[in-house]
């Protein structure tokens, strides 16, 4: 398989395995006004993929990453797998993560099955582990012969066109800024893969304070359009 | 400065004591306020220096033993004075089987250019519980000094039955990240971390749930269930001392839920043991009286069976939920 074609692919929005159900707090923000507008929503997607995804889901890839370039035993796995989660604190976060890897490791097994994936999905639906989606994606990826940056950028990219179609959604911002946005916020995408793998151990999973109470307060909103 | 401070909690007679325990300079451990005012033990750290300084290294071992009950209070907020090279603080914790720790110390205040890193290792035996908190202010505001300091870092790992339950890793670098901004502190100047660990943390959410409803002017916080076994709040707010009451409010009200699971369980166990008792062999002058007492048996297992009924059956999911 063309490795270019199946990153586009599995990493497509419409990709089926319910990622535009989840907001990851931003729902909130936006219920609180705190993003409001094309440029709060810019602070806050930059702010995100800076201090909270390149020190959680971007460095969970890149540990998984680095798991599949050696020998994945069961048992290094199940470690990741549990640090991880004892990383994710707010429930709808930890959640979210499970629900996307679980039916990420679904689909792809039905488009080529990786042995790595399907031993992954079976010890989440035995409740052996958690199940995350940055592991899943990056087995996956790493399987297809996609190349570390091409991959992680995806991961990057993903995440950020996500918030981004959250924003144009719910605040609302207009298609084109939401667009320029995305344009914009390539060169730090860049930047931030080039230093992933120099991340420290030791602050792999540090938390925004604010951003994590606003995906806590996600539980208790009023009105809720996304699951998390 | 290199610093000590262990503490050994023991239960004795029905109350928990002090054991094997060791300070020095600048700490003082002792009993916060009488000794056998309760049957837990309550105990201050309190110190004769006017902060931690640089290259300051603490280290405090607590081991709670079996069935015993802490609670450790602190003096005062935790100062730290500008630094150059670092200082650091690294706690033990180890509570055995029945064991029940709160420990919720005041906020630290990082003066200009302090760096400070303090690390946690929380090691909690199967049916232990822990009521931990942790307050960062943001710096002297008076003294124009928020967000002045150089690096603040606090890692917070929680262990059951020796496997990873939870993690709180936090890294505040006013120079290098958006820090008043939106993620961080989004235009307060103090963050609280309250964190409780039981088997039976999910009730104890769900009762979070009916209390916690309403949001407040001057603190905006969010509670989770950050594992089977964890349930966690976050909060933000401009006044240390409103973040460090509302964290005591929090710790007694969790201190006072588990009381409350105890003394349940212990009625379980009695229940469980009139039960098991064989019918008393009797003389045919005491008939009536045993035919009496045994249809109060009778009578008192028929009204407890229910609930005999009901905490096994939760017993038997939470068996499930934790296999």
């Amino acid at each position: 398989m063309n490795p270019l074609l199946t990153l586009m692919q599995i990493n497509d929005s419409v990709f089926p395995i319910g990622g535009f159900t989840h907001s990851y707090g931003l729902e909130t923000y936006i219920t609180k006004g705190l993003v409001q507008d094309s440029k709060t929503a810019k602070e806050y997607a930059q702010t995100l993929l800076e201090h909270s995804f390149y020190y959680n889901d971007a460095a969970f890839f890149h540990k998984t990453w680095q798991l599949c370039e050696t020998k994945a035993t069961k048992k290094k796995v199940a470690e990741l797998d549990a640090l991880i989660t004892a990383f994710k604190a707010p429930y709808e976060i930890r959640d979210a993560s499970k629900k996307l890897g679980i039916r990420f490791l679904k689909l792809t097994e039905k488009l080529q099955p990786v042995k790595r994936c399907s031993a992954y999905l079976k010890a989440i639906n035995t409740q052996e582990l958690h199940g995350h989606y940055a592991m899943a994606f990056a087995m996956f990826a790493h399987a297809q012969g996609i190349s570390y940056s091409d991959a992680l950028s995806a991961f990057y990219y993903n995440s950020l066109n996500g918030i981004m179609t959250n924003c144009a959604k719910l605040v609302p911002i207009s298609q084109m800024d939401a667009q320029q946005i995305l344009f914009k916020l390539q060169p730090l995408i860049n930047k931030l893969v080039i230093a992933q793998p120099a991340l420290e151990e030791d602050l792999i999973g540090n938390c925004c304070i604010a951003q994590d109470i606003r995906c806590m307060q996600h539980e208790k909103l009023y009105t809720r359009i996304y699951i998390s | 400065m290199d610093s000590k401070i262990v503490l050994n909690v023991a239960k004795e007679d029905g109350r928990s004591r002090l054991k094997e325990s060791y300070h020095n300079a600048p700490y003082k451990l002792t009993h916060y306020g009488a000794a056998n005012l309760t049957d837990h033990l309550e105990m201050i750290i309190m110190s004769a220096s006017p902060g931690i300084m640089d290259t300051d290294h603490l280290h405090i071992d607590i081991h709670v033993k079996e069935e015993a009950q802490l609670k450790l209070f602190t003096q005062s907020f935790n100062k730290l004075h500008p630094m150059k090279t670092g200082a650091g603080q690294h706690t033990d914790v180890q509570v055995a089987s029945g064991g029940i720790l709160h420990y919720i110390p005041h906020p630290v205040t990082p003066f200009k250019d302090s760096i400070f890193k303090a690390t946690n290792h929380i090691h909690l035996a199967e049916d232990a519980v822990l009521m931990w908190g942790d307050i960062i202010s943001v710096g002297r505001i008076y003294m124009k000094e928020a967000f002045e300091f150089d690096r603040l870092h606090t890692q917070t790992k929680i262990f059951r039955s020796g496997k990873l339950a939870f993690i709180d890793n936090q890294l505040l670098q006013p120079k290098k990240q958006p820090i008043q901004k939106m993620l961080f502190f989004e235009g307060y100047t103090h963050q609280a971390t309250f964190i409780f660990s039981a088997l039976f943390a999910q009730e104890l959410k769900n009762e979070l749930d009916e209390i916690l409803t309403v949001e407040y002017n001057d603190i905006s916080y969010g509670f989770t269930q950050a594992s089977s076994d964890v349930v966690i709040l976050r909060a933000l707010g401009s006044d240390g001392e409103l973040l460090y009451d509302f964290l005591q409010m929090l710790g007694q009200l969790c201190w006072d839920f588990t009381m409350h699971k105890l003394s349940e369980s212990k009625e379980v166990e009695v229940i469980e043991n009139e039960g098991a008792e064989p019918l008393p062999v009797v003389a045919e002058a005491v008939v009536a009286e045993s035919v009496l007492t045994e249809s109060v048996v009778a009578k008192k297992k028929s009204t407890a069976s229910p609930r005999k009924k009901r905490v096994n059956k939760s017993k038997t999911e939470e068996g499930l939920k934790y296999a």
